[in-house]
């Protein structure tokens, strides 16, 4: 449906956005991750209409709408901070997009009424038709912006850090009743966060964006199990990260030999996810496969459904272990005391010195 | 703290002072308007209380030696000149500022160029303007050569007025508009403008007043035909009579009853928006 | 620029936005250019004119030039416009000064402080020139003020000297001006946060300390804009000296309006450009000071 070729835009000779394509399909819930400064926000402006790439085209439906003005793009653009209306009250917020549209305006009242009685509904404002939006809540506010877009019914719709100014609890909410009110409109999204719990969590697909470049472009899942850079792996927030290098078919890490999958050369970074690795007493036998360092227990966190024990490596950077709770109950480690941590290497990913992934096993075996 | 409350004090002491010398001169003018009249001097004592000069003012009062106040005509023609000048200085600054909302080559240059327009003192460019139109030979008058000074004069307030308003303003609500499909004339109509209006009624009330008193400009390119300031200007080189009291009191309660449209007209704005917390709700058109 | 565009259309789009600014400037501009930048070069140009009792040529010449330094009265005139302008301006910050204290720092209730501003800024809905004529019966010699004070027995004899003087004339100003000063002055100390006076109290610092060292150096900037406005307007000033010296004090200004009266235009001319040099060299050593365009 969307289309975009290869975009750039720069500001002040400095780069924001690098070549950048990818397509959002029909239907399809695509969230695009990215720390900020990553671009993100000036990619969905190019998209939206709202500044002007200096290289590259966007394509809507085989429509070249590169230098098209937004309101002529007929996209949905849900902002970071909600930007309503503050002299208008929530009905006429969600309303305006209808009574104001530059080509079909509706000037029925009635229908009006009836298209923003429904909208609400939706989005569970149903009581707030006729307040101030200065008198709403941060959750409620949200819920208004989307729903004045979604009301123009566009085919795609653009969510800026949708949930960004919200806290914990109603973003966990408002996860869930996103993708509930997507799927009953059938409408596209593309969600941009800086969030990978959200990106991960919420995506048909889900875009990787660094420095104004794609990284990856996946399913959450195969983004979370094989991320395309070290970096990405970094920002899962999901892996252990050590830097070394090859030597002699193994990874050489703050002076430990590590086994590696086969044909593995020149990797720079040596990446174990935190619920691959196993916990064993020092004097545990080496398995075949595996590969295994020493480390001294430091303390370990809750975190709801899961735990995560926290070991001082060699270098004396943290390693993590996470173990589900629903599997195993939580073990009471002596703070000082050391421990053998092993993983099978056909886990490990490896990366070469420039952050890319470097051809492995696991990454053959995961593509099987 | 017990040093700063006495401070507290005695500042509170000089500022109660400080009103009475911004308010003596009117408080004395106020008394002087009620001088008897015609014979009675625009000086103490008050020969009789009455209210001869604002007769004379209005022009009831019967003749006498001192010449009536070309009220009628000066006034309409001060109140024409600042209502014009209103009109353009507001939708000058208003197109200035907007400008100045994107980055451009220039706006340093820009800026100073119009601030300058209320820097150079009247008398400067009343002269230059009078110069210029010696020169070319251009008729004076009020309504032209006196005219686009004005504006020179109260598009800068207008404009720095305006300047901060949309400082404060949110761009994003415009690209909100945008984003919903509304074309960029329409959102302005139904977005920034409703959003800043308070910012131009500011400018327009500035604009209003400045034109309306202004008065070295106007000396010089306004022509033969007077407005108020350079009648009551007239009276300086002659004799000046309480008649002028009785004005300045009449045109203040004027500019009373103009600020309080106002407060008014803010107010109502601003009930506007609270009325949407009360829930009475308005027909969505 | 896109290898790929749509059409002319889109183009011209493109241009229009590209340069929307310069659109929305060009008729503001447009008119400061030819009413105010024309006029000023004008000014300068007919300075240099050739003028006689009854006629101006435009043959260039500096006579007037000449005749404005040599001149005691042109070139005392001024002088005491500097006189008459530096009285003006310390004056204003010095009664100005203590009220802009009080309502920016000392008041902290929102309402008081912009009801005091407004009972600041009320005179200015009266004519400037009734103002200005409503200090005669203020100062004259049966005035408000000599009979104030000979009824509380200050003195016996009515002071003559406070109208018709230079002292009436400074007296007129202050009164008109001072609230350009206290404006930006208050409106800076009420900038100030309250947890700053709180960390200075709290290293013990003295009130007067904390005065020094903090509070007056962060309203220097208001300073400075006041003094701008206040610059500005008593450097250009005629109406006042005429009104309360009776004719007496000639002001720069009051000269070039005798001088316009009788058709003398290039001696009005030449005065206008002595004025401007002057108002140009104060107002670019305060800009100096300040950056206008960050305070507002």
């Amino acid at each position: 449906m969307l289309e975009l070729v290869d975009l750039g835009k720069s500001f002040d000779g400095v780069s924001a956005i690098n070549g950048v394509s990818f397509d959002v399909g029909e239907d399809e819930y695509l969230t695009l991750l990215g720390p900020s400064g990553s671009g993100k926000t000036v990619l969905l402006r190019l998209i939206a209409g709202l500044d002007r790439p200096d290289a590259g085209r966007i394509v809507l439906n085989g429509q070249n709408i590169t230098n098209k003005p937004t309101h002529l793009r007929g996209l949905g653009f849900v902002q970071q901070k909600y930007a309503l209306f503050p002299h208008l009250s929530v009905r006429q917020n969600i309303s305006f997009g209808l009574t104001n549209h530059h080509s079909t305006p509706i000037s029925d009242a009635n229908e009006v009424n009836r298209l923003c009685d429904e909208m609400l509904e939706i989005v569970g404002l149903s009581g707030l038709a006729d307040r101030g939006v200065g008198q709403i809540s941060g959750g409620q506010k949200q819920r208004v912006s989307l729903a004045r877009t979604l009301v123009t019914k566009p085919k795609l719709c653009l969510l800026d850090e949708p949930l960004g100014a919200l806290d914990a609890n109603l973003r966990e909410r408002m996860t869930v009743e996103l993708r509930d009110i997507r799927a009953r409109l059938g409408v596209s999204f593309m969600h941009v966060t800086g969030n990978e719990d959200e990106a991960l969590g919420m995506g048909d697909r889900m875009i990787v964006l660094d420095k104004g470049s794609v990284i990856q472009i996946e399913k959450p899942a195969d983004v979370f199990s094989r991320p395309a850079t070290v970096s990405v792996a970094r920002h899962m927030n999901n892996y252990n990260i050590l830097p070394g290098s090859t030597r002699n078919n193994h990874f050489v890490f703050a002076g430990s030999r590590l086994s590696i999958p086969a044909n593995v050369e020149n990797a720079a970074f040596y990446v174990v996810g935190i619920d691959k690795v196993a916990v064993e007493p020092v004097e545990a036998p080496e398995r075949k496969d595996a590969a295994s360092i020493d480390a001294t227990y430091v303390a370990s966190e809750f975190m709801g459904s899961r735990v995560v024990y926290l070991f001082e490596r060699q270098d004396g950077q943290v390693f993590e272990v996470e173990r589900h709770l629903s599997r195993e109950t939580p073990v009471n480690y002596i703070p000082g005391e050391t421990r053998r941590l092993s993983w099978d290497v056909n886990d490990v990913l490896t990366y070469a010195p420039d952050g890319s992934l470097v051809n492995n096993s696991a990454q053959l075996r995961g593509a099987a | 703290m017990h040093h700063l409350t006495k401070t507290r004090w005695a500042l509170a002491v000089y500022a109660a002072l400080f009103l009475v010398f911004l308010y003596g001169p009117f408080v004395v003018m106020g008394i002087l308007s009620f001088q008897q009249g015609p014979e009675g001097g625009p000086q103490f004592p008050i020969i009789e209380w009455s209210t001869y000069w604002y007769q004379h003012v209005i022009g009831i009062a019967p003749a006498s030696r001192v010449a009536p106040l070309p009220v009628g005509d000066a006034l309409i023609r001060s109140l024409s000149l600042a209502f014009a000048t209103m009109v353009v200085s507001t939708i000058l600054g208003t197109l200035t500022a907007q400008a100045f909302r994107t980055k451009f080559k220039g706006s340093g240059f820009v800026f100073y160029l119009v601030v300058l327009g209320m820097m150079v003192p009247g008398v400067l460019l009343g002269l230059g303007m009078s110069l210029v139109a010696a020169q070319f030979g251009i008729d004076r008058n009020w309504w032209s050569t006196a005219f686009v000074l004005h504006v020179v004069y109260t598009f800068p307030f207008a404009f720095l007025v305006m300047l901060a308003i949309f400082n404060r303003f949110d761009a994003s609500v415009e690209e909100a508009s945008l984003a919903l499909g509304v074309s960029p004339r329409r959102t302005f109509q139904k977005v920034t403008f409703p959003i800043i209006f308070p910012g131009i009624l500011s400018a327009m009330l500035f604009a209003f007043t400045l034109s309306y008193d202004e008065f070295p400009r106007t000396l010089f390119t306004g022509g033969s035909q007077v407005t108020m300031p350079l009648a009551i200007y007239g009276t300086f080189s002659v004799e000046i009579h309480p008649n002028l009291f009785a004005f300045g009191v009449l045109t203040t309660l004027f500019s009373f009853a103009l600020l309080s449209v106002y407060a008014i007209l803010m107010g109502l704005s601003a009930r506007r928006l609270s009325v949407r917390s009360t829930g009475i709700q308005e027909d969505v058109t | 620029m896109t290898h790929i565009s749509d059409s002319q259309n889109t183009d011209q789009r493109r241009f229009f936005q590209r340069y929307a600014p310069y659109f929305l400037l060009a008729p503001g501009v447009t008119w400061m250019a030819l009413f105010l930048v024309i006029p000023l070069v004008m000014m300068v140009y007919v300075s240099f004119w050739t003028q006689t009792t009854f006629a101006i040529s435009s043959d260039l010449t500096t006579k007037s030039w000449v005749t404005f330094f040599s001149s005691e009265t042109y070139f005392g005139a001024l002088l005491r416009t500097i006189r008459i302008w530096l009285t003006v301006l310390f004056f204003t910050f010095l009664l100005g000064y203590p009220i802009a204290l009080f309502i920016g720092l000392f008041v902290r209730s929102k309402t008081v402080q912009t009801l005091l501003l407004v009972a600041c800024v009320i005179p200015f809905w009266t004519s400037f020139l009734i103002r200005v004529l409503a200090w005669r019966p203020m100062l004259g010699k049966e005035g408000a003020v000599n009979l104030v004070l000979q009824k509380i027995g200050v003195i016996s004899q009515p002071i003559e000297v406070l109208l018709f003087t230079e002292l009436s004339v400074v007296i007129g100003m202050v009164q008109i001006y001072v609230v350009f000063m206290v404006g930006p002055i208050a409106f800076m100390l009420s900038r100030i946060d309250g947890s700053l006076l709180e960390a200075a109290r709290d290293i013990g610092a003295t009130p007067l300390m904390t005065f020094r060292r903090v509070i007056f150096p962060l309203s220097l900037p208001g300073v400075t804009v006041g003094a701008i406005f206040v610059s500005v307007m008593v450097l250009g000033e005629f109406a006042t000296a005429s009104a309360l010296s009776g004719r007496k004090v000639n002001l720069l200004g009051n000269i070039i309006v005798t001088q316009v009266g009788s058709l003398k235009w290039a001696f009005a001319a030449v005065i206008g450009v002595v004025l401007t040099i002057v108002m140009a060299i104060v107002i670019t050593a305060l800009l100096r000071l300040v950056n206008l365009r960050e305070e507002l």
